[in-house]
């Protein structure tokens, strides 16, 4: 048709371009509906059938033990070391601090070029940590380079490329060579640090990529070629990092901005905290939403997830919230087992990045009242 | 499709952990791993707890641990019940009406010894012996926690009235509480409950259990939670420790001996008696200066022993408190003095101020930290230490002529071009008129810089003199009159003096100056001899002093105090990047530096290439278009053959063979994007060649139609017809260049420059208004829109921005940009949609805007040409302007308002009602021209003085914070 008439008038395109979106619009809703009819039960309902009962906690299960006292501004992201008790915690006043989580010291305190951080990351071999921000440049630091005359520590790479700001990266597990960000600019990358330059993107203008800003990555960590990203377009993506072109799939559900996403450790599902105030379990086998997570408010203003974490059994599932709350979920009957955020010591702002230490022995948690705090057992248990 | 949900969930289910079966009593499940808790605890413990940087109190079940990670027997949360509980029943038999006469009001008579005086009362309330047992008031002050559980049992038994019990609960916990009392923390509070949790607070992790439990009001099963909770000490007390509000309770140990013992959980001890000194001291008698409460050292071991371990002597090398003289041996000074965020201080005596005598020790590292600490940890130890704010000396212990100082006058007097050395806490006089300064009662010690704005009038017994000579209205001592004589200053007759700072005296009431003290080369000796100050070099260079004062670098500690943060942001077009480069030229004596300056050059350069790029396209476009014009005139007048074939190819926007080449490439690079790369190489092979492009009439002829061009931006003119200057390889970017430069500072999406306003003529302000506006520095961070997405996600960093500066072009009105689905908005909806996302923005609930309407110049030229009517939501605009008439004179065009002051007036009238009816309040407006330095200068400071003005806006009515009268109600609607 549109040979026969190779020049229409731009009201006759809109036209067309308006059905098109319907249509897509129709389908996509379709589709969702599919989904639901088919979704029988949750998660929740299945583990009840089948006499699960939730995980309950002692007074002394999860107390804070430690707070970490040295910000001066909102801390906005956190990283523990896959081995050595070490966080690196990055904040506005413009500094990132890498601390040894048993005894509180601080063994760096970098001042960074741009005091606008938003994400960091510790490499896996601990040697070097990342972080970015509203520059829109991945800057790496390596622990062990000197210093310079003012007791800095030099900047050992910059990765700049994105044309928004970074809000999220990780390195690829078992590799300090390449490291995945999300960005801004609705795209994630995928870097080389030797060459600082860009290996893959995904997403962006011309490929079936998020419509709005990345907010958050996550890389499996059973096969780290698989990574999935939240975003501003309340979706999740799950990427192939071998095949940039298109996303392997877009997960659907949220109503608010995906601002977390966490891989769930057998590395078949990853659970999502939104704007909505709820937390999403999605299957990436399947493409299927395994459960919510949403407490119920009496008032209906609920905060948004900010930031989750899974413990090592994956039983349980870790939420900050804006209001300070940090609930711990009973991942298999979506029951609230915990929350933190009522227990003594909590922090007294908004809770922005939580992080499970790779043993999963305890849990740190970043605050805009510029403190982390770890919590862990905190009991003495005799052994039957 | 996908396949069925139900085999989705069947699948999910295997990755959960399976049900726990071999762990814990009370658990049923593990909270954060696979391997049950207490065997990681166990090992967590085991593997740390000899690192001595553990700080806090030991950890004693680390102590046990030393074996292997898993002793059975060890862990003593032996379930007790309530029947084991000796005293519960006791206590509980005492009758209501009694316990009631208990609570609150004794401790706050404030006995020698409030312990005793507690256990006493008990006594006397009808326990029996045992309770004093178990309160025991031995050496070690030690209590069994079990007592706490008594009584928690008694209150949980004895619930009828909530508040009764809360105060039970806080006279339950005698032991600690009236620690509390001591350290003067909880006379003023009021509610019991409040009370319960500023117990829970103190860091005596026995209370806070105890509290905890009794919250919950657990009845028998709450005895074992105690008992447990008391297990806990070691991570639970490290951190109330730290809680840095109550730190005069510290649990000092939990005694691994005592661990022996299955039924009685460990024992804490605490430490009361020295807190009693913490009333004593109320001020300090020879200073005359009033002070809050001195700490003290908590514990105190034979003398000259560690404070922690007390072990050693006097002879071992021993790190000191600088808050409360506390001494710690090496072992142990980590322990006790944790991160050290504020220098060496005692985790206890964080946030306190230190002890003035051991100023001069401050950010003086002892060989013994440098030894346990790595040398950047120490570095940054004493850094806090010297930096912090807590550290510095408060400037209401110093007295000058009878006036305590404010926090601006400390800075003054410690900024001057000569201050008075080693300033310390106490009473001093100061002449202002000669800056002779001593200590109150005493001869003068220093000549310090003249005329600064600090403390009250000199008193005349300042120096406590009785000579009857006065100087500059101060009774002068009888050393100084001495000097003056044989300085052979005529004293007969007791006389006043004036004197300057440059040592010239009059006598008062006259004018003449009849000497120089200083003057003679004798004098200084005699003042040396008598150990009397004479003036510095430095003072009497007196007519730099103004200049200097305001340019000196102001202190470190005091950058991070005063930093007012502006956030500038607009559409991509609205001149933020010129407004952000204008301020960093006026503000900045150096704005760019060489590595600046060399980016920025050649990004004009690439600039000026990729202009030359577009006018050699429409170069061509137009030949094309020439020709095409020749051919079909020449095909119109078929008879007309006059010009030959070759002279077809030749019209006015044809060029030489040579720039043909050149343009050709260019444009190619220019299609493949390439500029960038290539272009460094570039300037030096054809900056010769771009003179002769400029200087052909091709091009020339082009540029003659640029308006044409759409591609062409407006700022292209300024700089091609710099093109030749600026393309040669020595080219210097002026700031005028820099101003009008494309992408300087667009290069990421955020740019902050810091800067503070330099400081105003002295005579327009007064001078300490004046000094304390240059301490602030402001810090104008431009944030580019664009490249930080539409959400907004972003906003939410800028949290702590003074105020939020808007930028609007106001030429917009006519732009329209095509968005990505075809669909062309104006640009000025486009920015109105920006403006209302931003104010609406929660992060910006209560924040304070400047609307900044840019580029006024152009617009008013644009708005003589092109109605404003353009943009759809300016289509009200009905000026009734009275055009003047051609043969009015000038002066009537000074009455009627311009049709471009109109037009921005419209337009600021649209963006505070459209801010209004957002948000309710006022929108400030400021009308700029972004080139011209004196305007963006001037909206900058309007910034600030909004800034000033929000600070003070509680004292004013809220109807009056209007400067501008561009009132909603001045246009007809």
């Amino acid at each position: 048709m549109s040979l026969s008439q190779p020049k229409m008038s731009v009201a006759e395109l809109k036209e067309r371009h308006l059905a098109a979106t319907d249509t897509l619009n129709n389908l996509k809703q379709r589709l969702n509906h599919t989904r639901r009819s088919l979704l029988d039960t949750d998660l929740a309902g299945y583990a009840r059938s089948q006499g699960k009962s939730p995980v309950t906690f002692g007074p002394t299960d999860l107390v804070c033990c430690r707070t970490l006292q040295g910000h001066t501004g909102k801390v906005y992201s956190l990283d523990w070391t896959s081995e050595r008790n070490r966080i690196v915690s990055a904040s506005q006043d413009g500094r990132l601090i890498v601390w040894n989580a048993l005894t509180r010291q601080k063994i760096h305190a970098i001042k960074l070029p741009c005091a606008w951080v938003m994400t960091t990351a510790f490499s896996p071999t601990g040697q070097s940590v990342a972080c970015g921000g509203l520059d829109s440049v991945c800057s790496i630091f390596n622990l062990n380079s000197a210093t310079d005359k003012d007791g800095n520590l030099p900047v050992s790479r910059m990765l700049s490329g994105h044309k928004g700001y970074i809000s999220s990266c990780q390195y690829v597990p078992d590799e300090d060579t390449h490291l995945i960000t999300g960005s801004g600019d609705q795209t994630c990358v995928l870097w080389d640090i030797t060459t600082g330059l860009k290996t893959s993107v995904f997403g962006g203008e011309f490929q079936s990529g998020h419509t709005a800003d990345v907010l958050s990555i996550s890389i499996n960590g059973s096969n780290s070629r698989i990574f999935a990203s939240g975003s501003c377009d309340a979706t999740a993506r799950l990427w192939d990092t071998r095949v940039a072109s298109r996303a392997v799939r877009t997960f659907h559900g949220h109503e608010g901005d995906v601002n977390s996403v966490k891989f769930f450790p057998d590395g078949n599902r990853f659970g999502t905290g939104s704007d909505d105030g709820t937390c999403r379990l999605f299957d990436i086998r399947t493409g299927h939403q395994l459960q919510v997570y949403c407490q119920k408010h009496s008032d209906n203003d609920i905060p948004p997830v900010t930031s989750i974490a899974f413990s090592i059994s994956g039983r349980l599932l870790f939420a900050g919230y804006t209001n300070g709350d940090c609930y711990v979920w009973d991942t298999l009957l979506a029951k609230v087992v915990l929350n933190l955020g009522s227990l003594q010591d909590s922090h007294e702002g908004r809770i922005s990045c939580l992080g499970l230490a790779a043993d999963g022995s305890a849990l740190c948690t970043g605050s805009w009242d510029t403190n982390l705090k770890i919590w862990a057992f905190g009991g003495h248990r005799r052994m039957v | 499709m996908a396949p069925p949900p139900l085999l989705a969930i069947g699948s999910s289910f295997y990755p959960f952990s399976p049900p726990p079966t071999t762990i814990a009593i009370r658990v049923p499940s593990f909270p954060l791993s696979h391997t049950p808790s207490a065997v990681k605890l166990g090992i967590f413990l085991s593997l740390h707890s000899h690192i001595p940087l553990f700080n806090g109190p030991p950890v004693s079940f680390a102590l046990e641990y030393d074996g292997p990670p898993l002793p059975f027997d060890l862990p003593r949360a032996v379930p007790i019940s309530v029947d084991d509980i000796p005293v519960a029943s006791v206590v509980s038999q005492v009758p209501l009406s009694d316990t009631l006469s208990l609570p609150v009001v004794q401790p706050i008579v404030a006995p020698k010894n409030p312990t005793v005086k507690f256990s006493k009362e008990l006594r006397t309330l009808g326990s029996e012996a045992r309770v004093s047992k178990e309160v025991e008031l031995g050496s070690e002050r030690t209590v069994s926690p079990t007592s706490v559980i008594a009584f928690e049992d008694r209150v949980s038994q004895s619930n009828n009235v909530c508040e009764l019990s809360g105060e039970l609960s806080s006279s339950g916990a005698f032991e600690f509480s009236n620690v509390n009392y001591a350290s003067g923390e909880f006379s003023d509070e009021g509610g019991s409950s409040r009370m319960l949790e500023e117990s829970r607070g103190a860091g005596s992790s026995g209370t806070v259990e105890f509290c905890e439990s009794f919250d919950k009001s657990g009845r028998s099963s709450s005895a074992l939670r105690v008992s447990n909770e008391l297990h806990q000490h070691d991570w639970a007390s490290t951190e109330s420790v730290l809680s840095l509000e109550y730190p005069s309770t510290r649990v000092s140990s939990l005694k691994a001996e005592d661990c022996g013992d299955a039924r009685r959980p460990p024992v804490v001890t605490f430490d009361v008696d020295s807190d009693d000194a913490l009333d004593g001291d109320f001020g300090d008698e020879e200073e005359a200066v009033t002070r809050p409460l001195k700490r003290e050292p908590l514990t105190k071991g034979k003398k000259g022993s560690c404070y922690r371990c007390f072990k050693g002597n006097r002879f071992t090398e021993k790190e000191v408190c600088l808050v409360c003289d506390a001494k710690y041996c090496s072992n142990c000074v980590l322990r006790a003095m944790g991160s050290m965020p504020e220098g060496r201080k005692c985790v206890a005596c964080i946030g306190f101020p230190i002890d003035e005598s051991k100023r001069g020790n401050l950010g003086k590292c002892s060989r013994m930290l440098k030894r346990l600490l790595n040398e950047l940890e120490v570095r940054q130890i004493m850094k806090a230490e010297k930096f912090c704010e807590v550290n510095q000396l408060p400037p209401e212990y110093i007295f000058v002529n009878g006036k305590p100082l404010a926090y601006e006058e400390l800075v003054t007097l410690q900024n001057c071009p000569n201050p008075p050395k080693k300033l310390k806490p106490g009473n001093y006089w100061y002449d202002k008129v000669s800056g002779l300064w001593g200590k109150e009662g005493q001869k003068p010690s220093r000549i310090i810089s003249p005329h600064l704005n600090v403390g009250g009038p000199i008193q005349p017994d300042a120096s406590n003199g009785n000579t009857q000579v006065f100087i500059n209205g101060r009774e002068i001592t009888k050393v100084e009159l001495r000097m003056l004589q044989l300085a052979g200053v005529q004293c007969a007759g007791n006389p006043h003096f004036w004197v300057n700072e440059d040592g010239s005296y009059q006598e008062e009431g006259q004018k003449n100056t009849r000497g120089y003290i200083w003057g003679k080369a004798g004098t200084k000796l005699v003042c040396a001899f008598l150990s009397l100050p004479v003036p510095s070099k430095s003072s009497n260079s007196h007519g730099e002093q103004h200049s200097s004062l305001s340019s000196k670098a102001v202190p470190d500690y005091l950058d991070h105090a005063i930093i007012q943060k502006l956030l500038l942001v607009g559409c991509s077009g609205s001149g933020t990047s010129t407004i952000f480069k204008q301020a960093k030229i006026l503000y900045n004596s150096v704005p760019f530096s060489d590595d600046e300056r060399e980016n920025i050059k050649l990004t004009i350069q690439s600039n000026v290439y990729a202009y030359l790029g577009v006018l050699l396209e429409g170069r061509e476009r137009f030949e094309d278009e020439c020709l095409g014009h020749l051919k079909k005139w020449q095909s119109s007048t078929p008879g007309n053959t006059g010009p030959g074939p070759e002279s077809d190819e030749k019209t006015m926007y044809s060029i030489g063979t040579r720039l043909k080449v050149f343009s050709d490439w260019l444009l190619k690079t220019m299609v493949s994007g390439k500029l960038d790369a290539i272009f460094p190489a570039a300037t030096r092979e054809y900056a010769p060649l771009i003179e002769e492009l400029w200087n052909d009439a091709a091009i020339k002829a082009t540029y003659a139609r640029r308006s044409e061009l759409e591609m062409l931006p407006s700022v292209a003119n300024y700089f091609l017809e710099r093109a030749v200057k600026i393309l040669r390889t020595d080219y210097e970017p002026s700031d005028l260049d820099i101003l009008y430069a494309e992408g300087v500072t667009s290069s990421n999406g955020l740019a902050c420059v810091e800067f503070s306003f330099p400081q105003s003529s002295p005579e327009e302000t007064g001078e300490t208004a004046d000094l304390h506006d240059s301490l602030i520095r402001y810090q104008l961070i431009r944030v580019h829109a664009r490249g930080l997405g539409e959400n907004c996600k972003w906003l939410e960093m800028f949290e702590d921005v003074g105020m939020v500066i808007f930028c609007v072009s106001l030429s917009d009105y006519d732009q329209f940009t095509v968005d990505g689905n075809g669909c062309s908005t104006n640009k000025m909806v486009l920015s109105r949609k920006f403006f209302e996302a931003i104010v609406t923005h929660p992060t910006f609930e209560h924040m304070d805007f400047l609307l900044i309407l840019n580029k006024v110049d152009q617009f008013e030229e644009k708005i003589e040409q092109v109605p404003l009517t353009k943009c759809d939501w300016f289509s009200d605009f009905h000026p009734t302007i009275s055009r003047p008439r051609p043969n009015s004179n000038s002066n009537s065009i000074n009455h009627n308002p311009s049709l471009g002051q109109l037009g921005s007036h419209y337009i600021a009238v649209k963006f505070k009602r459209l801010y209004s009816s957002l948000t309710g309040r006022k929108l400030y407006v400021s009308v700029v021209k972004g080139l011209e330095p004196g305007s963006v200068d001037a909206a900058l400071k309007y910034a600030k003085e909004i800034l000033k003005w929000s600070e003070e806006r509680p004292n004013f009515s809220s109807s009056e914070y209007s400067m501008y009268s561009m009132e909603a109600s001045s246009f007809s609607h």
